[in-house]
């Protein structure tokens, strides 16, 4: 049902080179990043995985231009970034709506920053309404809303601005399982529908395997890459027909082991 | 409260019951006031009947002194009010987003925070002297603290979440202020208003106390000395509609302001 095109050289690369971040100074030093290079491609869907505390979060957040790299690059479509800009949309995992503005106007926040006539913000801000299934809420504010309602706003008003990348900071980890995974099969449909590139966190290996094309594992303390796991599955069935599958019932072992590992290795020390 | 009843008008009698219900104690005290005036079982000068002080508070009403200096006490307590106000936000809200005003201010509000600033009286008489200045330049620097505290603490509060996502917006930090730290920082702000009202008036009455010039804390003191003690109670009755009235408009612009909440 998600199969994508083979659409090659899409825009919103994200090329990280020899990325280190130290948070502190003195005695509060600590390394959260360590010698981390790694290249998303233009329209992949990349998994960040690791043990709490690898620095996945702050990797996200490095990336979107909120928190200041220590030396390394990371670049967009091999353009350096330089803090934070239209092309890079982030999911929050506690959602971050503006309490004082209906769903309709945070989805309409990013339009009105870049100066869109109302008319045209308000089809297009409609158009993102439907997608993520909230008509009939527009009016409502944040506090009216369940998490996982709010969750499908922040994604709206991240995409209709139309960043070119999308960074998820474990955006389904405060909800329950069935909602979870109605989010994600509405998240690989969106993937599918409009293209963008999708750099998500999270720490549930099913997850990672079930939504992405590749999972970064990372190490921790301080945090860097351990392995990339490519994960080419057969997206077309049902969710069922997936989860079920050998394939990927190896995928995600590969990648549990992977990640088990590194735990293994922080409980011994 | 049943908001729809008052909304079309109709009247509702289990309302008023629940009203009369939720106020019955202070019914029995007024009764109780006037039972033991009417028996003289308090002297007249200490505490006279309500129905006096009624009669009292009626007449000074008609004959336009309650009014006037009613008028003089909210005048003064309202300007110093609004004063503080803007400078208050103005310094709370660049100090939380500022180091270096920050740096300047915050060892002055630690310091005059907890100074009793009614003992200040006689050094504004002695500078500004007792007019209608003075007395609105004692209120505005005594309504500043809360107002600029409350400003400063919650716009420091904001969640870094709510600026990040204006920022991968678009908003450019200059507009940052106005698009999501003012009306985040809004419930803060408008709490440090609600402490400085009655702060306001107490300070206005006590400086019309002290120093006379008109106002309801001189129509009150001008009682005392002259052996009206109703005008006493009179003075005190309006000063405390004043303060209810002003709380209760605080409240529904509040209200009004943050549906959102």
């Amino acid at each position: 049902m998600w199969v994508r095109q083979g659409d090659q050289l899409m825009d919103g690369r994200v090329t990280i080179s020899e990325l280190e971040k130290v948070y502190g100074e003195g005695a509060e030093r600590t390394k959260a990043i360590e010698n981390l290079s790694f290249e998303v491609e233009g329209g992949e869907f990349v998994s960040v995985v690791g043990p709490s505390g690898c620095g996945k979060s702050t990797l996200l957040y490095l990336i979107a231009g909120f928190l200041d790299i220590t030396s390394g690059t990371i670049a967009v479509d091999d353009e350096p970034i330089d803090g934070p800009g239209t092309d890079r949309g982030v999911v929050f995992q506690d959602y971050a709506l503006f309490p004082w503005r209906t769903v309709f106007e945070n989805v309409t926040y990013g339009l009105e920053e870049d100066g869109v006539p109302k008319e045209e913000r308000q089809s297009i801000a409609q158009k993102y309404i439907d997608l993520v299934d909230l008509d009939g809420f527009e009016d409502k504010y944040p506090k009216e809303l369940s998490g996982g309602m709010k969750q499908r706003v922040g994604i709206a008003r991240t995409l209709a601005y139309e960043p070119k990348i999308l960074l998820m900071d474990e955006p389904f980890g405060a909800l329950d399982q069935p909602l979870r995974e109605a989010l994600q099969d509405q998240l690989r449909d969106i993937w599918a529908d409009v293209g963008k590139t999708i750099v998500f966190i999270t720490h549930d290996v099913e997850e990672a395997v079930y939504l992405s094309e590749r999972v970064l594992i990372m190490t921790r303390h301080p945090g860097t890459k351990k392995t990339v796991t490519e994960v080419d599955l057969d997206r077309s069935g049902t969710r069922e027909e997936i989860v079920t599958s050998d394939e990927f019932a190896d995928y995600k072992n590969t990648v549990w082991k992977s990640l088990h590992e590194e735990t293994q290795t922080e409980v011994k020390l | 409260m049943d908001v729809t009843a008052d909304a079309e008008g109709g009247f509702d009698l289990s309302r008023v019951i629940d009203i009369g219900k939720s106020i019955y104690s202070l019914v029995i005290l007024l009764v109780l006031w006037e039972v033991v005036g009417q028996l003289g079982l308090i002297h007249y000068y200490f505490l006279p009947p309500l129905s006096a002080i009624i009669a009292r508070f009626i007449e000074l009403t008609l004959n336009g002194e309650m009014l006037y200096n009613a008028y003089l006490t909210l005048y003064r307590a309202l300007v110093g009010l609004a004063i503080a106000s803007v400078l208050g936000v103005i310094v709370g809200v660049l100090s939380a987003r500022n180091d270096l005003v920050d740096w300047f201010f915050d060892p002055i509000i630690k310091i005059g925070y907890p100074i009793p600033i009614i003992s200040l009286i006689p050094v504004f008489m002695l500078w500004f002297g007792i007019g209608d200045i003075s007395k609105i330049i004692m209120v505005a620097v005594g309504t500043f603290w809360p107002v600029a505290i409350n400003a400063r603490d919650s716009t420091r509060q904001v969640q870094t979440n709510l600026i990040w996502s204006a920022q991968m917006m678009g908003t450019s930090d200059r507009r940052l202020l106005w698009r999501v730290v003012m009306p985040a920082a809004l419930p803060g702000i408008l709490t440090g208003f609600q402490i400085a009202m009655p702060l306001s008036l107490i300070i206005t009455f006590v400086f019309e106390m002290v120093a006379g010039g008109g106002g309801l804390g001189a129509l009150e003191i001008a009682g005392v000395r002259s052996f009206q003690s109703e005008q006493v109670y009179a003075a005190i009755i309006a000063i405390m509609f004043i303060g209810i009235g002003l709380d209760r408009l605080l409240r529904f612009t509040r209200s009004r302001l943050l549906h959102w909440t």
